[in-house]
């Protein structure tokens, strides 16, 4: 993809294919990040997602230039960038922490990259006005960044990213700061905006619910390691790993027995089908993991799981069961479903979809 | 001389607020106010006093009309302002790169730092002296025998003031993320610095310049060890010859320091009201808007 590649909008540039090839990173004890590789198409919206200290903000860094790989290679719309320094690489990045210039207006902030190369006053203030139009902030272009709020912050911010048509935008938890509500908003804005200029995006969040909602795909990470990098819906209904499934989403762990390549008897639950066979023989003792909504309840005569609570989210409800032995189920089913089983009361399971995982049983 | 750099610094800086002693209430503290106005005051007015004091107790200007007419006077005061508008470049020109550095790729040393730019008040300034004196002894004449030296011995005694004046205005702002920032969007150091960073020092550049000049009006050991006749060496030199010249003197020296000051501070409280101005209307409307 060459840069000249004109997308049909004023605004951006279109999208750049971007490779990580096993980059690593070490600081004095710990290995940021070990040996990560992944690859995001031209215009797509890749969510890098892990718990705190998995190496997200070290990956985003090294895309922008701003710390360099002690192994590996980055190449941006097939160029080697790997010793390319941050000035020299046309990315936009949005910060985490309210990062504008506070002796400068919103309009100064986001002609600073223009300025920096030299565009001429009128240019640069068409462009500017047409990006803070873009970001809905036309009417408080000469404000400073002490009389905005962190929503409008962070929208100067991608603005001033996205003024200087880069090949590239990486946004580090630029929501992290927001109250839900304006975080819920302008995650919507920064999806449609990035559809609109089909740009390249790394987004980089520790929030499943963003991650889910924003994708294209969603690249999980755990301790500097890529665990899996695929859709949304397939990293939520098919993990590459348990901790994926962990990770994304809730999931329930249940004592098991494999019948065939296809399924599994769970205790309490019944057949549930699985649709990746492993090579785990018929009889042995497995560990599934499911989904709260691929289990359903039914009132049971005396023995079996018990309710012990249940908090009702809108659409349905979700009921904290206790098995026999005393560990937690949780179930997430229809409000009609959930008003058939009393609290403390006895109930059975059944499985209405497959199992997310089948694990060797711990010894 | 002190009390001015808090105020210049921008508010919210760290340990800015919450001070318990302006939660005492307003008697406190106008009592406070007024004994430590007193205290800097009554000697002032005092030697203000003295100095206009003529023969049998009479008005007089004598003291300060003697003082003019003395070339020396002249003289001594124009040596003392070069070479503390030179130790003001030249802290700068360490200051700036030295404390951008530290913040941005040795985060971790920033105490050290801190607590090196210290040790010209716990070493006697003559050892600085003689050290400054030793380190340079091989270098040229234009240095070493004219007031240059005096200048470079200035630098490193007003250490303590300028460093960590500059260090915690750097400290009050996000510099990581701004030097990212600005990075990212295509700008070299230059650039940077010019327009997105020190900019936003202003307050601390401005504290450092201000403490460091004022060090170098104000002092006398070093410089009557190598045999300078600064403006303070002058003023000693007159105090032992005629009382009401020294004291009109030092009552001089004080207006010249406090003249500068108070322009810059007048100057600075200015910008920053004008932009408060603005602020306190749009961040209102802010509040509404979002
Ligand atoms: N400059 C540094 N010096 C030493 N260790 C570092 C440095 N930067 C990051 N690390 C370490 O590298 C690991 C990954 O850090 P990173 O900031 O990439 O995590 P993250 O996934 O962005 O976490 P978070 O969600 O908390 O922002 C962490 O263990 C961190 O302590
Ligand atoms: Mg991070």
């Amino acid at each position: 993809m060459s840069e000249t590649t004109e997308v049909p909008t004023s605004l951006g540039r279109g999208g750049v294919e971007v490779e990580l090839r096993s980059l690593s990173r070490f600081f004095k004890d710990t290995a940021a990040l070990k040996s990560l590789s992944m690859r995001a198409d031209p215009g797509e919206l890749v969510v890098l997602l892990g718990p705190s200290g998995c190496g997200k903000t070290t990956a985003l860094r090294m895309l922008a230039g701003l710390d360099a790989p002690d192994e590996g290679t980055i190449l941006i719309g097939g160029k080697d960038v790997t010793s390319l320094p941050a000035a020299k690489r046309n990315i936009g990045m949005v910060f985490q922490s309210y990062s504008l210039f506070p002796n400068m207006t919103a309009r100064e902030n986001v002609e600073f990259g223009l300025r920096v190369r030299g565009q001429r006053t009128k240019e640069r203030s068409d462009r500017s006005s047409e990006l803070l139009g873009l970001v809905g902030l036309s009417s408080m272009a000469d404000r400073f960044p002490h009389q905005l709020s962190g929503g409008q912050q962070q929208r100067v911010a991608l603005a001033r990213a996205l003024a200087i048509k880069p090949q590239l935008l990486l946004l580090d938890e630029p929501l992290s700061a927001l109250d839900a509500k304006v975080r819920a908003q302008l995650r919507e804005e920064i999806r449609r905006i990035q559809l609109e200029l089909g740009i390249t995006t790394f987004f980089v969040t520790h929030d499943q619910e963003e991650a889910l909602a924003l994708a294209d795909r969603i690249a999980v990470m755990h301790q500097g390691r890529l665990e899996q990098l695929d859709t949304p819906l397939a990293v939520y209904s098919n993990p590459a790993t348990e901790f994926v499934a962990e990770f994304v989403g809730t999931v329930n762990r249940l004592r098991g027995t494999v019948v065939d390549a296809e399924t599994v008897d769970v205790e309490l639950v019944g057949k549930v089908a699985h649709s990746y066979g492993q090579a785990l023989s018929p009889g042995s003792r497995v560990q599934v993991l499911i989904r709260p909504e691929s289990l359903g309840v039914t009132p049971a005569a005396d023995e079996g799981a018990e309710v012990i609570s249940r908090s009702f989210l809108g659409a349905s409800t979700k009921l904290s069961i206790r098995n026999p032995a005393g560990d937690p189920i949780v179930v997430e089913v229809s409000v009609a479903e959930a008003a058939g089983v009393a609290d403390s009361a006895k109930v059975r399971l059944f499985a209405r979809g497959e199992a997310l995982l089948v694990r060797p049983a711990l010894p | 001389m002190a009390t001015v750099t808090p105020d210049l610094q921008r508010g919210g800086g760290p340990g800015g607020e919450g001070s318990n002693v302006l939660r005492l209430g307003k008697p406190f503290r106008y009592t406070v106010l007024i004994l430590v106005g007193a205290f800097f005051i009554i000697p002032i007015v005092a030697s203000a006093r003295f100095s206009f004091l003529g023969n049998n107790n009479s008005f007089s200007f004598a003291a300060y009309t003697q003082l003019f007419g003395t070339p020396q006077f002249w003289s001594t005061l124009w040596l003392s302002v070069k070479v503390g508008v030179g130790t003001v470049a030249l802290t700068l020109v360490l200051l700036i790169p030295t404390v951008i550095f530290v913040h941005v790729r040795l985060p971790r040393l920033r105490r050290v730092f801190e607590s090196v730019s210290l040790l010209p008040l716990v070493i006697p300034s003559v050892v600085v002296t003689l050290g400054v004196i030793t380190s340079f002894r091989n270098l040229p004449n234009i240095i070493y025998g004219t007031p240059v030296i005096l200048a470079l011995e200035y630098v490193v005694l007003a250490l303590p003031y300028s460093y960590r004046t500059f260090d915690s205005a750097v400290q009050s702002i996000d510099l990581k993320t701004l030097v990212d920032a600005g990075q990212s969007l295509g700008a070299g150091w230059i650039k940077l610095l010019r327009f997105a960073i020190l900019p936003n020092l202003r307050a601390g550049l401005l504290g450092a310049s201000i403490l460091t000049f004022a060090f170098c009006l104000g002092e006398f050991a070093v410089a009557s060890l190598l045999s300078f006749t600064t403006f303070p060496v002058f003023l000693v030199q007159v105090g032992r010859l005629e009382a009401s010249q020294a004291v009109a003197l030092s009552l001089i020296a004080l207006i010249f320091t406090w003249i500068p000051l108070a322009l810059v501070m007048i100057v600075f409280s200015q910008r920053r009201g004008a932009r408060r101005g603005v602020g306190v209307e749009s961040a209102i409307e802010a509040a509404v808007a979002d």
